[in-house]
């Protein structure tokens, strides 16, 4: 048997898959040729290295991360739900919008005032307007952060927890579109990237996800918001005219 | 409360050992507690499964997300041919086959590779049953694991996915083969090419390592 042919087949030979007299042929090759043996042993040190490798785990619960995308998507109407499911094909309405956009800049939308505002605090928060025939989960909650309220700001992030001017600095050009769910004690429950880059944005998205709010608040009650981002950079350049000679 | 929050403490009731078709059936059925103990099940699993084939802790993150979210919408067309298990490994497979996809179309590559994850994921590494390592001990198996990923990104997104669902997740070469949709002969000769990769690149990184 040649080296080469052998060599071939140490990946069959290290598994056990040889028929026993071809099995016999490797080993006896192997015997005889160090190099051959050298191969093998080469072979084997990088499979168990490989076999070693420690076992990363998430740093964060996958499942509750999970939950919220899922509540998220199916909560109703909401922009997310608009932008969500036509952002993998044809964006809808902004990039018609954004193009006007220069440099950075954000915009926070907040909690969105669908109709009304409620008539007594005593009143629970009411289900938003069943969008399909479905009836929402009550407004003001993780699972439907869009209520029908507009005295709800927005939310302050806490000091030190802003998103540094660095960050946004380093964007590279071009547009995109966030949705911040902040929960009821001021975490972030989810941050959905509705459309753009999703490499340009990850840095961002990353630091948003650790941010911390002051809990949003209406009367006395903590509520969750949705708070949507629309962040354009484009680099401006000032015309420098040529003096005529 | 979030639904998400009931679902998971409620995940409690089911017990630890149910069977795959008991919680695909219960999935299928909308019952959420089913469908959190199938997450808390797998999540390891696809997490490191999908870090080290893309080599990109955060991104690996999201693919796993997505992965569930996969299972969740498609679990009433898996028909229990293969395992559970095999068919979450597929999901996977196909998720970071088209992440890497997207991003060799874009010539991108911002990964960051997973030996500078930040300090708060390096204190998750779970280093096995090995017990408490000297802090030389550690140093030096950091550097030989991050040879090791180095070379394993370096070799082909087919080559570094057969090496891992053989090697690290175990599996024979027919779950494989079920895994990928290939048949096994091709798993056999795809393998042994894919080692003898991994022997040569990591020879490679490992020489380049005692030159530095």
């Amino acid at each position: 048997m040649t080296c080469a042919r052998v060599r071939s087949q140490l990946s069959s030979y290290l598994d056990g898959d040889l028929g026993s007299s071809v099995a016999r042929a490797v080993g006896a090759h192997l015997e005889g040729c160090p190099a051959c043996a050298r191969h093998l042993q080469s072979l084997r040190a990088a499979l168990e290295m490989l076999a070693d490798l420690p076992t990363l785990s998430p740093t964060e619960g996958i499942a509750a991360r999970v939950f919220d995308r899922l509540e998220v998507e199916t909560r109703g109407p909401g922009l997310a739900m608009v932008f969500r499911s036509s952002r993998a094909r044809r964006p809808l309405i902004f990039p018609s919008l954004v193009t006007a956009g220069l440099l950075v800049v954000t915009i926070l939308v907040g909690a969105v005032a669908l109709d009304r505002a409620w008539r007594s605090l005593d009143e629970p928060l009411p289900p938003v307007a069943s969008w399909e025939g479905r009836v929402l989960p009550a407004s003001g909650t993780e699972a439907n952060p869009l209520f029908p309220s507009a005295d709800v700001g927005l939310p302050r992030a806490r000091p030190g927890e802003r998103v540094s001017q660095e960050l946004l600095a380093q964007m590279a050009e071009g547009t995109i579109f966030l949705e911040t769910v902040v929960a009821r004690d001021g975490t972030v429950s989810a941050v959905t990237l509705l459309t753009g880059d999703r490499l340009l944005a990850q840095p961002l998205l990353d630091a948003l996800r650790q941010q911390k709010f002051e809990p949003v608040r209406l009367r006395g009650r903590p509520v969750a918001v949705s708070v949507y981002r629309l962040i354009s950079r484009h680099d401006v350049f000032a015309y420098k005219s040529i003096p005529s000679s | 409360m979030a639904t998400g929050e009931m679902s998971l403490r409620s995940a409690e009731v089911l017990p630890g050992n149910a069977p795959d078709q008991v919680l695909v059936e219960r999935c299928r059925q909308g019952d959420p507690s089913a469908f959190a103990r199938l997450v808390a099940l797998h999540e390891g699993m696809v997490f490191n499964l999908a870090a080290r084939l893309i080599g990109d802790a955060e991104e690996a993150k999201d693919v796993a997300q997505d992965v569930f979210l996969q299972v969740y919408r498609t679990l009433g067309r898996f028909e229990g041919r293969s395992s559970l298990k095999t068919w979450i490994y597929r999901i996977v497979v196909n998720q970071c086959h088209n992440r890497h996809r997207w991003w060799r179309r874009r010539k991108k590559d911002c990964s960051r590779p997973l030996d500078e994850l930040t300090p708060a994921d390096q204190a998750r590494l779970v280093a096995g049953d090995r017990g408490p390592a000297s802090p030389y001990e550690e140093l030096r198996r950091r550097e030989r694991s991050g040879r090791v990923q180095t070379a394993l990104s370096s070799v082909s997104f087919d080559h570094r996915a057969i090496l891992l669902l053989r090697e690290v997740e175990e599996l024979s070469c027919e779950a494989i083969a079920a895994t990928l949709g290939i048949p096994e002969g091709t798993v056999k000769s795809r393998l042994a090419r894919a080692r003898e990769a991994l022997r040569v690149r990591l020879l490679a990184c490992l020489e380049e390592g005692d030159r530095t």
